[in-house]
């Protein structure tokens, strides 16, 4: 169904880079890249006939103009004329207009879905095959606010923007053919004339009407975002009796946006196209009356003229509002454009090594700074864990935590320093090698639509058995169970929620199953007053087990019992050692326990 | 342009309760103010209509002189009246225009004002109700929905003169040609209208294939790093492709329905124009009319089609503008349940709290409280336990006044809670919610949203309070730092402690917190419980506790379940009693002492 460039797909090692069809044109701007699209595999020949059919739209219907002139010529000089052969003409010009009409706006609707079609298609595809340290910056509404919106833009600048623009075009220029060939020459100074102001007033219009547009859209967009904010607040509008203030605050934002719409309609008011069009036909008619009166021309004529100098009606009224069309998709354009052109730094290393990792992992000294970035994340990280021990990473937000994670796979390079992993440097392995044995069980764990089944094997080939033994290891099994379809439920947008504690443990069954030599698990956003917290701490103390682990939790009982406590501030390491080590050296850490508990130091220091 | 009769044949069926006449007249009330431009619009519109008649209609006289007489100075004349009824014409239409623009800016604005003003008075118990994307849409999409039926409606106004005044004309012309004229508009009207249904149907399911592909691409970026972890990204790429071609095809078929309909109308045109010159000619050979009539009544098809088009679709698009309308006056007339008998402003609140009797439910049938009694001193500090839907939050809930309860009393210091003045009130009481909820300003304008008449030296005096000023210094431009939407920019815990400040500038006499129950880092978790003891310090606190401290450190332990208190006393008394409380001591708190965490280790060996 597809053609073979439509199948570029960088994932699969039978594509390179070059069989992608749009590479090079995403380079050259938004125009080219849209135009690119445009004449796309069998686009060039529907293009063809949409032209074709435009242009014979219109001779159809200038010549229905001067068929009804003729006719009337006829009827006025009383020769035996054959009504019903000019009646049964001007009605075939009408229908045949009328169906060569209808065949290009099929053709152009199909060039429009297909831009959309394709372009979303491109979008996806490259998205898929970047880096992650690319999805990790990228927010994913703003990423799904140009899959949509500016994607749907590009349909809406091919029909109805550019198709209206091309007609409008053809109008323009075909009566005036018409007028050379069937009227006196001269008539065609008016179109002429008309034609060039209205160029030049519809360019000044354009000029002034978009910067409103912009502003108006604009300001529609913080109207929303503070009625947003205010409903999302409402309590604590409503605690601090604010609701007057919060009121005018959204006035004056609406206000504004009036001011800009009244703005629009002042220089809507003032479309001087629409004048010109009327005063071309008023000298449009005296100038054929003045050739009339001198016998150049006869009634008849008069009306066919007049008749085709209304064929620019059209053009006049549709250019009041075809070419913000224009303005959104480019934009959008660019924005697609931007994404998608971002490079991917991380390289394969496909010849690198590929071994069964132990799990003994050592940082020396390393500095990282992300690449958009200006400071540090994280300066002068050292430690060293051996295989199967428990790491339990602490510190506030924005300490560094998560980062330090993600460079254990190699999710960014960093800048200073070695990372070692078995005694050998992480960027000496094969990228897939090393991803392949580590597994990442994340914050906001994410669950696609479907089954229970298919979340925890996800990609792998496994039996119902294998399943519901990581199930019952994870403490997910008895749940799972309790579903009104068990392993088959449907979870995700479209189907049954699951909580934060269910969710978290078919993670963790989902880790068990593909069983990685170093486990890197985010427990940092459970809630303190789970009722099921026997059953969460059992399942992450038994995915624990014979495996290194890093640990980001908040749990004083992960942390107790680590085998080394890493305490981040501000991208540095300021504790480090065991639980008792920590009471002993950190003021800080055994704050924590004097504070909760109401101990006296001197409790603390005994046993543990 | 072209959008808007196309919009009225897609538009969405909403069931209105409100009649059309009710609505119409409520609606001209919006327009009062606006009066001046409002006859000036009026003016201008039929003056336009006038003008723009009499073109074709002049224009006919011209060609009828040109066939007879051929007077000259006539010609000149008529030649010279077209030319200014034109520029007439342009400059009836820019008055019209720029007035109409600020009367529909005018009335759109008072309308989102009041309907804003309306749903940011209402109690809680209206936005359990109405979702907040229904409301931002009510106030801002349907206003702008409305204009733009406003705007057709003057449009159409105009063209329904224009085309009155043209029949009138060619009826005293000729009978027949003016009858075909008149039998073809409710045909029109009547093709333009049978493809609404078909365009609806259509425009449904093409709009539902084009979410689906878009919530798969969400789906698929959210969960790219598992994908990317697991490898599985070969898989997600055939299915979009399936998904993306099936969008395709089901819009592309819904497109070229919707673009059947402009060469089903023209080639109706077409049959007209062929009727009018087979007995438009027929009447010219023998001499009924004048070839200036025929270009009048030619002229006439050619200026009405798109007229016609927006008559056809606008009631329809009619409807929608009413239903807009409609939207915005039902968030204004929702009625308000929280109804003050009176407006007692005390100058202080002691914080003596007592239900008496109290009967209380957030909706028919659904009982939360029913005689329940409880009486709380002034600077007394209270723990709630109980599980979810025991009540806890519907005592916080009821003694803020955010939902208005059926039966029995509440008494603040002694009077009815009924008789304050609800904004002196809430002034005096502070309110902490589970989920902190920031502003996008910065952290001192968060704090000092209460009341912006305190000082730079209060803020930091108020921070210090709730645990220190030091991790304020590591943002970027400490107090001057801008959070972002819903403090985003900063940790949870820290913005649990920027509300605790926020409170606590309020200094009210009454405090309700919330505790928070997402987890915190252990450094900030410490801090916040050195807030949390700063801030039930000197006045009446109300806690729905989830801290083991909490429950340890407060006055009196109150478990309620099902609306009922079982058990109250300290948290010692009660652990002896081993009953509802022991309960729930053991699901929710023993997670967190000290026994527990050293237990752990032994638990994994089974």
């Amino acid at each position: 169904m597809l053609e073979k460039s439509d199948q570029y797909n960088p994932l699969q090692s039978e594509f390179s880079p070059e069989d992608d069809p749009f590479r090079k044109v995403r380079q050259k701007g938004p125009n080219r890249w849209i135009l690119r699209h445009l004449v796309h595999g069998t686009n060039k020949l529907i293009i063809f006939i949409v032209f074709f059919t435009t242009i014979v739209s219109a001779n159809l219907q200038s010549i229905s103009r001067v068929l009804i002139g003729a006719a009337v010529s006829e009827f006025l000089v009383d020769i035996s004329t054959n009504l019903l052969f000019y009646t049964i003409i001007i009605l075939s010009t009408g229908i045949g207009g009328a169906i060569v009409r209808l065949l290009n706006f099929m053709l152009r609707e199909i060039l429009a879905q297909r831009m959309e079609r394709d372009t979303r298609r491109e979008f996806f595809t490259i998205l898929l095959g970047k880096s992650q340290s690319f999805h990790d910056r990228q927010k994913v509404g703003d990423i799904m606010a140009r899959a949509t919106d500016d994607v749907r833009n590009l349909n809406f600048l091919v029909s109805p923007a550019i198709s209206l623009i091309f007609e409008s075009f053809t109008n323009l220029i075909i009566p005036i053919i018409y007028i050379i060939l069937f009227y006196p020459t001269q008539l065609i100074i008016t179109p002429l004339i008309f034609t060039i102001f209205f160029l030049i007033a519809l360019r000044d219009y354009n000029n002034k009407i978009g910067p409103v547009s912009r502003d108006l859209r604009i300001q529609y967009g913080e109207m929303n975002a503070i009625l947003n904010e205010a409903l999302s607040g409402i309590e604590t509008i409503k605690s601090t009796a604010q609701e007057s203030s919060e009121v005018l605050k959204f006035y004056t934002s609406a206000k504004k946006y009036r001011d800009y719409y009244i703005e629009q309609g002042q220089i809507q008011a003032k479309y001087l196209p629409i004048l010109f069009y009327a005063l071309s036909i008023t000298f449009g008619l005296a100038h054929s009356i003045f050739l009339y009166l001198n016998g150049f021309l006869d009634i008849g004529q008069i009306i066919g003229y007049i008749g085709l100098l209304t064929l620019y009606r059209f053009p006049t009224n549709i250019s009041i509002f075809v070419f913000s069309f224009i303005k959104l998709a480019t934009a959008g354009a660019e924005r697609l454009l931007e994404l998608m052109n971002q490079e991917t730094e991380i390289d394969e290393n496909l010849s690198g090594i590929k071994k069964e990792i132990e799990g003994k992992v050592e940082f020396d000294n390393v500095i990282f700074t992300y690449p958009d970035g200006e400071n540090p994340v994280l300066r002068n990280i050292s430690f060293k864990i051996n295989l199967g021990q428990t790491v339990a990473i602490v510190g506030t937000t924005g300490s560094g935590k998560t980062t330090l994670t993600k460079l254990i796979s190699r999710l960014y390079d960093i800048n200073e320093g070695k990372i070692l992993i078995d005694d050998i440097n992480l960027k000496d392995y094969s990228l897939q090698s090393l991803r392949n044995q580590i597994s990442y069980i994340e914050q906001d764990l994410f669950l696609f639509s479907d089954t229970i089944f298919q979340n925890i094997s996800f990609g792998r080939v496994s039996s119902m058995e294998e399943v519901v033994k990581v199930a019952n290891q994870a403490q997910a099994h008895r749940f799972i169970m309790n579903l009104p379809d068990e392993y088959e439920t449907k979870v995700g947008e479209r189907g049954v929620t699951l909580s934060g504690g269910e969710k978290q443990r078919i993670a963790i069954a989902r880790a068990f199953l593909t069983d990685p030599k170093i486990l890197i698990l985010d427990d940092s956003t459970s809630a303190i007053d789970s009722e099921t917290e026997d059953k969460i701490q059992m399942a992450i103390q038994k995915i624990l087990k014979n495996r290194t682990t890093f640990l980001i939790t908040h749990r004083l009982s992960q942390i107790r019992w680590a085998d080394l406590i890493i305490v981040l501030k501000n991208g540095e390491i300021v504790a480090k050692g065991t639980h008792e080590e920590l009471i002993l050296t950190s003021e800080e850490y055994r704050k924590i326990f004097i504070k909760k508990f109401d101990l006296k130091p001197e409790d603390l220091l005994r046993g543990g | 342009m072209v959008n808007i009769p196309i919009l009225g044949l897609e538009a969405e069926s909403y069931d209105r309760k409100y009649s059309d006449r009710k609505l119409i007249k409520r609606v001209s009330l919006y327009f009062k103010p606006y009066i001046r431009n409002l006859i000036i619009v009026v003016v201008f519109l039929t003056f336009y209509s006038l003008t723009s008649s009499l073109v074709p209609i002049l224009s006919r006289f011209i060609i009828n002189d040109l066939e007879t007489y051929q007077n000259f100075t006539y010609l000149i004349f008529i030649l010279s009246l077209i030319l200014g009824l034109n520029l007439l014409n342009w400059i009836f239409n820019y008055f019209r225009q720029i007035n109409s623009a600020k009367m529909i800016g005018g009335v759109v604005l008072d309308l989102r004002r009041d309907a804003t003003k309306a749903t940011l008075n209402h109690d809680l118990s209206f936005f359990d109700k109405y979702p907040t994307g229904k409301i931002v849409s009510r106030i801002n999409s349907d206003g702008r929905d409305f204009a733009q039926t406003v705007e057709l409606t003057i449009e159409l106004i105009s063209s329904i003169i224009i085309i009155l005044i043209l029949l009138i004309f060619m009826f005293f012309i000729n009978l027949i040609l003016t009858l075909i004229f008149i039998f073809s508009i409710p045909i029109f009207f009547l093709i333009a209208l049978s493809f609404r249904k078909i365009a609806r149907e259509k425009t449904l399911i093409g709009q539902r294939a084009r979410a689906n592909v878009n919530s798969f691409v969400k789906e698929s970026i959210s969960g790219i790093q598992i994908a990317k972890t697991f490898r599985r990204e070969q898989n997600l790429f055939e299915k979009f492709n399936k998904i993306n071609e099936q969008s395709y095809k089901v819009n592309l078929k819904r497109a070229w329905v919707l673009n059947t309909i402009f060469p089903t109308l023209s080639v109706f045109q077409g049959v007209i124009i062929a009727l009018l010159v087979y007995f438009g000619g027929f009447s010219t050979l023998n001499n009924i009319i004048s070839g200036g009539d025929l270009y009048l009544f030619l002229q006439s098809i050619w200026l009405l089609f798109f007229p016609l088009f927006t008559i056809s679709s606008f009631w329809p698009s009619f409807q929608a503008g009413l239903a807009a309308a409609e939207r915005s006056f039902s968030l204004i007339d929702a009625e308000p349940k929280v109804q003050q008998k009176d407006n007692i402003k005390p100058n202080k609140i002691q914080g003596k709290i007592e239900f008496k009797n109290l009967s209380f439910q957030y909706e028919e049938g659904k009982k939360v409280f029913e005689n329940f009694n409880l009486t709380i001193e002034p600077g007394e500090r209270v723990a709630l336990v109980g599980h979810t839907g025991a009540g806890k939050s519907s005592i916080a809930n009821l003694i803020a006044r955010f939902y208005e309860f059926q039966e029995g009393e509440i008494l603040i210091d002694g009077i009815s809670i009924r008789d304050y003045d609800l904004e002196t009130y809430r002034k005096k009481l502070g309110i902490i919610p589970q989920t902190p909820f920031l502003w996008a300003n910065t952290v001192e304008n968060n704090i000092k949203y209460c009341c912006l008449s305190a000082t730079n030296d209060d803020v930091i005096k108020t921070l210090d309070k709730v645990g220190g000023y030091d991790w304020i210094d590591d943002l970027p431009s400490g107090l001057e730092t801008n959070i972002r939407e819903r403090g985003s920019l900063l940790s949870m815990g820290q913005r649990q402690l920027l509300v605790f400040a926020r409170v606590l500038i309020e200094n009210p006499s009454i405090l309700i917190l919330d505790e928070a129950t997402a987890s915190v880092d252990p450094f900030t978790e410490t801090r916040i419980q050195e807030a949390v003891e700063r801030v039930i310090e000197e006045r009446t606190s109300i806690i729905i506790a989830h801290r083991l401290w909490t429950v340890r450190h407060v006055d009196r332990i109150i478990v309620l379940d099902h609306g009922e208190i079982i058990e109250q006393g300290t948290h010692d008394q009660l652990i002896k009693k081993k009953g509802k409380y022991a309960e729930l001591y053991d699901t929710y708190f023993r997670h967190q002492s000290l026994e527990y965490i050293d237990k752990v280790k032994e638990m994994s060996q089974t």
